[in-house]
């Protein structure tokens, strides 16, 4: 067959507007399928990491955007079965003023975050040097890497919220490869905003890591019952629920996305037998000629059908390089914008690569089958009367 | 030799019969050059068809170089025609993506033959039809006459002992038909090869050995042609 396969691929160049065409839908609908196909697995892959940890958070019931007390850090400390607890406040310090907030900035208590967040393997030194230093700053590699950042640099973020800016003294990295994070003391923005008159006693969240997962659900309870009835009532989650809740909108959509894929996806093989019935169709007399001198009609269908496998075979191996191209620029605006941290995570995998290539074959098979069938199979007699 | 007994071709058209062939037997001996001739749906390329294994009849026997076709499934038919058969018709029917040679050594496919070998054959067929030098040339830049050439050229690659051509002048300039005709003499006088066309070209009476005349379905007798050999045996009406 290998020796066919240059007659192959001559006749589908025969005409290459048509098949760059074809090609292209196929491209983009293939490229379309791998990336929506990401999201789900991608906030499995965030979500599964998160379920790991016995990490909880705990923030005002009215949502995350309202603050708690600080004094709630002390309290929750002290509940039987809580290791470590440390707060979170949003600074929204930009690197540059004008092109505004490129990566999540928190203050946070320097004294337990190696406790809270020890499953993210900060080195012990930088931990060290980030509790002893209160301009020490603990940065996520993404945003070093991309800020061209080392331990030991020198920085300042311009208040985009507050109006105060800070220098800070790179401690070191967080060594998470998609992690944008970067985490400062709570005391350094606190001096700060008290020399302009801004008082500053309260938190966004509180991250609190509990001694044993079983203890999880009691623990929770036992914070949120402490706060009822207080001026700042409290929801406390799993660092996972939290997050699931946070994507929940985000990841009806996907599903929404992923049906519509798989739709375009059935629409892209009524789009590829279209072609390959006119292709087929547009060379009844060529087939006939080659049926005449000995080509069998299962040779003539095998090379028709691997016209059709072909083409959409190369179309999709391009739609999923395309798709990998698609998910590392939605990695790096990821870096960029908070809120949409996860989709850092959303990878185009191997094995993705792989069941794309088999969808694209599988595409161009049955685009394929009833054409070349019905172009193979015609009589070369009926064939010839027709067409001469 | 090319032999048919009692051959009848009938189509359906609605509720019609057809009568396309009726009842027709000849006999072509290996080695002559035979036209089929007759007014247009005289059932002519019908019978060519018949002969040449690219169609079944609906009665009677067709033995052709020793193989009954009738007992042939489509596989062994197909098979039988790209070992036996050489084929030229009217339009050329060239690939239009491939070269003049690739063309040519497209029968060739079909065997166990070496590339190197292929493109050997294919270009000694392009050197006996007078193409050599257009072997990379494609079938648009070459004239009609040029086309109809590496039509023959395809036919004979793989060394059939029987060409058959439907019309093989039909498209062509009366020089260039003058010359196709010319060609499949030639196949017949240099290389042994039985030839059989169906034409409404009446300058092929000068080439061929034998003219069959073929009218509403019934073979209707033969005359010979200028060539002057001996006629072919056939049962007319």
């Amino acid at each position: 067959m290998i020796k066919f396969i240059p007659f192959v691929w001559r006749n589908l160049m025969r005409n290459p507007l048509r098949s760059m065409l074809t090609g292209g839908a196929i491209m983009l609908a293939l490229a379309m399928v791998c990336v929506l196909r990401t999201a789900p697995e991608g906030f499995d892959r965030f979500l599964d990491n998160l379920a790991k940890n016995s990490r909880i958070s705990i923030h005002n019931t009215a949502g995350i955007v309202y603050g708690m007390p600080y004094a709630y850090l002390a309290r929750i400390k002290a509940v039987p079965g809580v290791v470590g607890a440390v707060s979170w406040s949003w600074f929204g310090g930009a690197v540059d003023r004008d092109k505004g907030v490129t990566f999540p900035n928190f203050a946070v208590d320097a004294d337990a975050i190696g406790v809270v967040f020890e499953d993210l393997g900060i080195e012990p030194a930088a931990i060290e040097h980030f509790r002893s230093h209160r301009d020490g700053a603990l940065v996520g590699r993404m945003t070093m890497q991309r800020q061209g950042w080392k331990p030991g640099d020198e920085i300042t973020l311009v208040g985009m919220v507050y109006p105060v800016d800070l220098s800070f003294r790179i401690s070191g990295e967080i060594p998470a490869e998609q992690d944008p994070r970067f985490w400062f003391h709570r005391t350094y923005l606190e001096e700060a905003l008290r020399a302009q008159g801004i008082p500053s006693d309260q938190v966004g969240m509180i991250w609190a890591r509990i001694d044993q997962a079983e203890l999880v659900p009691g623990v929770m309870k036992q914070i949120d019952d402490m706060f009822r009835n207080s001026e700042a009532e409290t929801e406390s989650e799993t660092e996972k629920s939290f997050f699931q809740n946070f994507f929940s909108l985000l990841q009806g959509f996907i599903v929404v996305f992923l049906i519509v894929s798989w739709l375009v996806a059935g629409c892209i093989v009524f789009i590829a037998a279209n072609t390959a019935s006119m292709a087929v169709r547009e060379r009844m007399r060529e087939l006939a000629v080659l049926k005449a001198i000995g080509f069998r009609w299962r040779l003539l269908f095998t090379t028709l059908l691997g016209e059709a496998a072909l083409l959409a075979t190369v179309a999709g191996a391009l739609g999923a390089l395309l798709s990998l191209a698609l998910t590392r620029a939605l990695a790096t605006q990821a870096a960029m914008t908070p809120t949409m941290g996860p989709l850092a995570g959303f990878v185009v995998t191997n094995w993705m690569l792989v069941e794309a290539l088999f969808l694209a074959f599988f595409i161009g098979i049955l685009s394929g089958v009833v054409p070349s069938f019905g172009g193979a199979r015609r009589s070369v007699a009926t064939t010839l009367r027709e067409v001469f | 030799m090319i032999e048919l007994r009692n051959v009848s071709r009938f189509y359906r058209r609605g509720a019609d019969d057809v009568h396309a062939l009726e009842n027709v037997s000849l006999e072509i001996p290996a080695g002559r050059f035979v036209a089929l001739m007759g007014p247009s749906g005289s059932g002519k390329t019908t019978l060519l068809n018949m002969l040449a294994g690219l169609d079944r009849p609906s009665d009677g026997q067709i033995s052709v170089a020793g193989r009954k076709l009738n007992d042939l499934s489509e596989d062994e038919l197909a098979a039988f025609r790209a070992g036996h058969m050489g084929f030229v018709f009217q339009f050329f029917n060239l690939i239009p993506v491939f070269s003049a040679r690739e063309n040519v050594e497209l029968p060739l496919l079909l065997t166990r033959l070496e590339k190197a070998e292929r493109r050997q054959r294919a270009e000694t067929a392009l050197r006996i039809v007078g193409l050599a030098g257009r072997a990379s040339h494609m079938p648009a830049q070459l004239s009609g006459g040029e086309q109809q050439r590496v039509a023959i050229a395809r036919a004979i690659v793989t060394d059939p002992e029987i060409v058959v051509g439907d019309e093989p002048t039909g498209d062509l300039d009366a020089k260039n038909a003058e010359e196709v005709l010319g060609l499949l003499r030639t196949l017949k006088r240099e290389f042994g090869k039985t030839v059989v066309i169906a034409t409404h070209d009446p300058r092929a009476e000068r080439y061929v050995d034998e003219v069959l005349l073929v009218d509403k379905g019934v073979f209707m007798g033969s005359r010979p042609g200028a060539t002057g050999a001996s006629p072919v045996s056939g049962t007319a009406r």
